[in-house]
C-alpha cells in the first residue's frame, strides 16, 4: 500500500514554505487578474487557467497531495503570508471601487456560504433559506439603526439573537420530518419571509428600508477613506476590512467546530443518520444546532451587507440568492473551508465578468459551474480527513 | 441472584399483519455470552432493533439494569451503555476509520457548540484523547485497521468492516454489545480470530455482556455461554448449544417439517 502524501512530511520546511508562498500568490493574482479583466476573452482565458490547474490535480493526484502536504507543513508560513496578502489586498485594487465592491460582496458571499456549510457540507442537510436568515439579520440591524439609532456594533448581536431564534424555529421541523420533507420546509420558510418583508409596512414593502447610517469605529466614520502611512484607500476599504474581520471569524468557527466532537457528529449524520444515532448522537438536536449556527453567521453577514450600501430591499433575500449560496458550498467543495470561499468568490465575480452575454449570463454561469463539477466532482476543494495529535 | 443485565418482558412487535417478534422474554446476565440463532426472516434482527429503540415496540418492556428503556430514543439506550453494529455494516464510510472510531465516544464526551467556539483548545483536547484511545482500540483488534487508521472506511474489504464496527462500539465503553452476524464476510481465520478478540474484551472488562446473532455453527458451538433460538418471532428454546440442537422443534425451524420427517 502506497503511502499517501499527507503522512509523508516535506524533507524540509523550506520547500513547503516555498510552495504555499507560490500557491498563495499565484491564487491572489489570479484573483486581482479576473478582477481587474474587463474583457470577456481575458476572463475566459482566466477561466481556462483556473481550470487547466483543476483538470491537472484531477489526472494528477500527488500534486495536490503535495500542495496539502507543503500547506500542513508550514501551516505558519501559510498563515502570516495569507494574512498579508488580503490585509495589502486594498492597495492592490487602488482606486478600482468596483473591483473593491465585488470583493466585499465575495467576502461576505463567503461568510453565508460558510454559515451554510455547516448543514449543507457538514451534517447534509439540504437548507435553501440561507438567503431568508441573512435577510432577517439585515432587517433586524437596519430597523434597529433606523428607528432607535443603535450604532451597528450594537446591532450585530441583536441581528445575530434575532436570527439564531428563527434558526430555531426552522430546525424544529427536522426533528419529525425527512430530508426530503425539511428541504421543502426551508423553501417555505425563505418564500413567506421574502414575502412578509415585500408585504409588511415596517420593513418598507418592496421599497425596502433606505438610509442606513454609516457606522464609524473610535471616531472614524466609514465614509471617510483610509490613511495610513503615506497610504490612501477609499471609503469602502473599511467595510473590506470589516468584511474580512467577519470571514476570519467565520473561519475561525468552521475550524474550532470542525475540529471538535460537534463536526464529528455532523459528519456521522452526513455519512449514516442510524449509525449516528446507534453512537449516541441526538440527531434532531445537532441538526437543530446546525441551522442555528448558519442563522447566527448569516446574520453577522447581512448586518455588515445594509450598512455596507445603506439600503437594502426583499429582492436582495430571494430564493435565488439561497440557490447560489448552495452552489457556492457544492463547486467549492463540502465541508472544506477554503474550497467553499473559492465557492463564494468564483460565483460572485463570473455573473458579474459575465455581463457580455446579458440574458444568457446565468445559463454561462451554469455551464462554468457544471464544466468545474465534471473536471471535479467532489467539489474544487474537496473534504480532507482529520488528523489528530503528531499528525495533524 | 445476581439482577440481570438485560431483561425483555413480552416483547413484540408486527409490521402490518406481520408479527415479526412475538411475546419473547428473556434475561441477560452481566458477564454472559449469548447467540441468537434462528431461520432467516425469523426476526433475529428486529429484536436488536427493539432493543435499541430503532423500532418501538407494539407490546412487552425491555430494561436495562432493572431500568426501564422502553421506547427511549436510539441515542439515550446508546448513552446507557447499550452497543451494536448492524447485519450489513453501516460505516461512516467517508470518513476515516480514526474517526469512525471516535465518533462511538460521542455520548461520553462533553464539548458543546459553545464550548468549542469559546475553549478551543480544551475542545481539541478532548479530541486528541479520544484519537489515541480510538487509536489503542483499533491497535487492539487490528494492526492493520491502526496502520490505516488515516484511510477512509468506505476502502476496507468485509471482514476489516466488521472489525471496524466492533471496535466503534467498544469505543462506547458498553455494558451489552449487541452484534448481528459479525462472522458474515469472514473466512475461518478471521472467524477465530473474532471469537479471541470477544473473549479478550469480556476479560478486559467486567460485567460486560455480548448478545450475538450467528448462522456460523462452529461459532455458536464454541463462544457463548447459552444459545436461544427464534422461529416467526417467537423464541422456541434457550440452553446449551450441544442440548438445544438435538430438539425436534429446533430440528424442524431449521430444515422445515419434511427433512425430519424423512430423517
Ligand atoms: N421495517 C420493517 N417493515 C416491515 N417488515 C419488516 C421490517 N423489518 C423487518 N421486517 C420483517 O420482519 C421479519 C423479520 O426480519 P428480520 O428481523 O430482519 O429477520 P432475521 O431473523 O433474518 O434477522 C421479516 O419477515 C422481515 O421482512
Ligand atoms: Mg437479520
Amino acid at each position: 500500500m502506497a503511502m499517501t502524501a499527507t503522512h509523508t512530511h516535506a524533507p524540509a520546511a523550506f520547500p513547503s514554505a516555498l510552495i504555499v508562498i507560490a500557491a498563495e500568490v499565484l491564487g491572489a493574482a489570479l484573483l486581482w487578474g479576473l478582477l481587474e479583466a474587463n474583457s470577456t476573452p481575458v476572463v475566459l482565458a482566466l477561466l481556462g487557467v483556473m481550470g487547466a490547474g483543476f483538470a491537472l490535480m484531477q489526472i494528477r493526484p500527488q500534486i495536490e497531495d503535495i500542495i496539502v502536504g507543503a500547506f500542513r507543513a508550514a501551516r505558519g508560513v501559510a498563515l502570516w503570508v495569507g494574512i498579508l496578502i488580503v490585509l495589502t489586498y486594498p492597495i492592490l485594487l487602488g482606486a478600482n471601487t468596483y473591483a473593491m465592491h465585488l470583493v466585499i460582496v465575495a467576502l461576505l458571499y463567503s461568510v453565508l456560504a460558510l454559515a451554510l456549510n455547516f448543514q449543507l457540507g457538514s451534517a447534509n442537510i439540504p437548507n435553501f433559506a440561507t438567503g431568508a436568515t441573512y435577510g432577517i439579520g439585515a432587517y433586524t440591524s437596519a430597523l434597529l439603526a433606523i428607528h432607535f439609532g443603535l450604532s451597528m456594533w450594537a446591532t450585530l448581536p441583536a441581528a445575530a439573537l434575532v436570527a439564531t431564534a428563527f434558526g430555531f424555529l426552522l430546525g424544529i421541523p427536522s426533528m419529525r420530518t425527512r430530508d426530503s420533507y425539511l428541504a421543502l420546509v426551508t423553501i417555505a420558510f425563505g418564500i413567506v419571509i421574502h414575502q412578509m418583508l415585500n408585504n409588511l409596512s415596517w420593513t418598507g414593502g418592496p421599497n425596502g428600508l433606505v438610509g442606513i447610517p454609516a457606522p464609524s469605529l473610535f471616531g472614524h466614520s466609514f465614509m471617510q477613506p483610509i490613511q495610513f502611512a503615506g497610504i490612501r484607500l477609499p471609503p469602502q476599504a473599511n467595510f473590506y476590512y470589516l468584511a474580512l474581520a467577519l470571514l476570519g471569524l467565520a473561519i475561525l468557527s468552521a475550524k474550532r467546530l470542525h475540529e471538535s466532537r460537534i463536526g464529528l457528529a455532523w459528519n456521522a449524520i452526513r455519512a449514516d443518520e442510524l449509525a449516528a444515532r446507534s453512537q449516541g448522537i441526538n440527531v434532531a438536536w445537532y441538526k437543530i444546532l446546525a441551522f442555528a449556527v448558519d442563522a447566527f453567521l448569516a446574520a453577522f453577514a447581512g448586518t455588515i451587507y445594509a450598512f455596507y450600501v445603506s439600503y437594502i430591499s426583499p429582492d436582495n433575500f430571494t430564493f435565488l440568492v439561497s440557490v447560489t449560496i448552495m452552489t457556492m458550498v457544492i463547486v467549492g467543495g463540502m465541508d472544506n473551508t477554503f474550497g467553499v470561499i473559492v465557492g463564494a468568490f468564483l460565483l460572485t465575480l463570473l455573473p458579474e465578468k459575465l455581463r457580455i452575454f446579458s440574458d444568457y449570463r446565468l445559463l454561462f454561469v451554469s455551464v462554468v459551474v457544471i464544466l468545474f463539477l465534471i473536471l471535479r466532482p467532489k467539489g474544487l476543494f474537496p473534504q480532507r480527513q482529520r488528523h489528530y495529535g503528531a499528525h495533524k | 441472584m445476581t439482577q440481570p443485565l438485560l431483561s425483555l418482558r413480552g416483547l413484540g412487535i408486527r409490521f402490518g399483519g406481520l408479527v415479526a417478534v412475538d411475546d419473547v422474554d428473556f434475561d441477560l446476565p452481566p458477564s454472559h455470552i449469548t447467540c441468537i440463532i434462528g431461520p432467516n426472516g425469523a426476526g433475529k434482527s428486529t429484536l436488536f432493533n427493539l432493543i435499541t429503540g430503532i423500532y418501538k415496540p407494539g407490546s412487552g418492556r425491555v430494561l436495562l439494569d432493572g431500568q426501564d428503556i422502553t421506547g427511549l430514543p436510539p441515542h439515550q439506550i446508546a448513552a446507557k451503555g447499550v452497543a451494536r453494529t448492524f447485519q450489513s455494516s453501516r460505516l461512516f464510510e467517508d470518513l476515516s476509520i480514526l474517526d469512525n472510531v471516535m465518533i462511538g465516544m460521542h455520548s461520553r464526551t462533553k464539548t458543546s457548540v459553545l464550548s468549542a467556539l469559546l475553549t478551543p483548545r480544551r475542545a481539541r483536547r478532548e479530541l486528541d484523547a479520544c484519537a489515541e484511545e480510538a487509536s489503542a482500540i483499533l491497535r487492539s483488534l487490528s494492526e492493520e485497521l491502526y496502520m490505516r487508521r488515516y484511510e477512509p472506511a468506505g476502502i476496507l474489504p468485509q471482514a476489516d468492516r466488521r472489525r471496524l464496527e466492533i471496535a466503534r462500539a467498544l469505543a462506547l465503553h458498553p455494558r451489552l454489545i449487541l452484534l448481528d452476524e459479525p462472522s458474515s464476510g469472514m473466512d475461518d481465520r478471521d472467524t477465530a480470530d473474532l471469537m479471541n478478540d470477544i473473549r479478550r474484551v469480556m476479560r478486559e472488562n467486567p460485567g460486560l455482556s455480548f448478545l450475538i446473532i450467528e448462522h456460523d455453527m462452529r461459532l455458536v458451538a464454541e463462544l457463548p455461554d447459552d444459545v436461544i433460538v427464534i422461529d416467526y418471532g417467537k423464541k422456541i428454546a434457550q440452553g446449551q448449544f450441544a442440548d438445544v440442537r438435538l430438539l425436534p422443534r429446533v430440528q424442524q425451524a431449521y430444515l422445515g417439517q419434511k427433512a425430519v420427517e424423512h430423517a
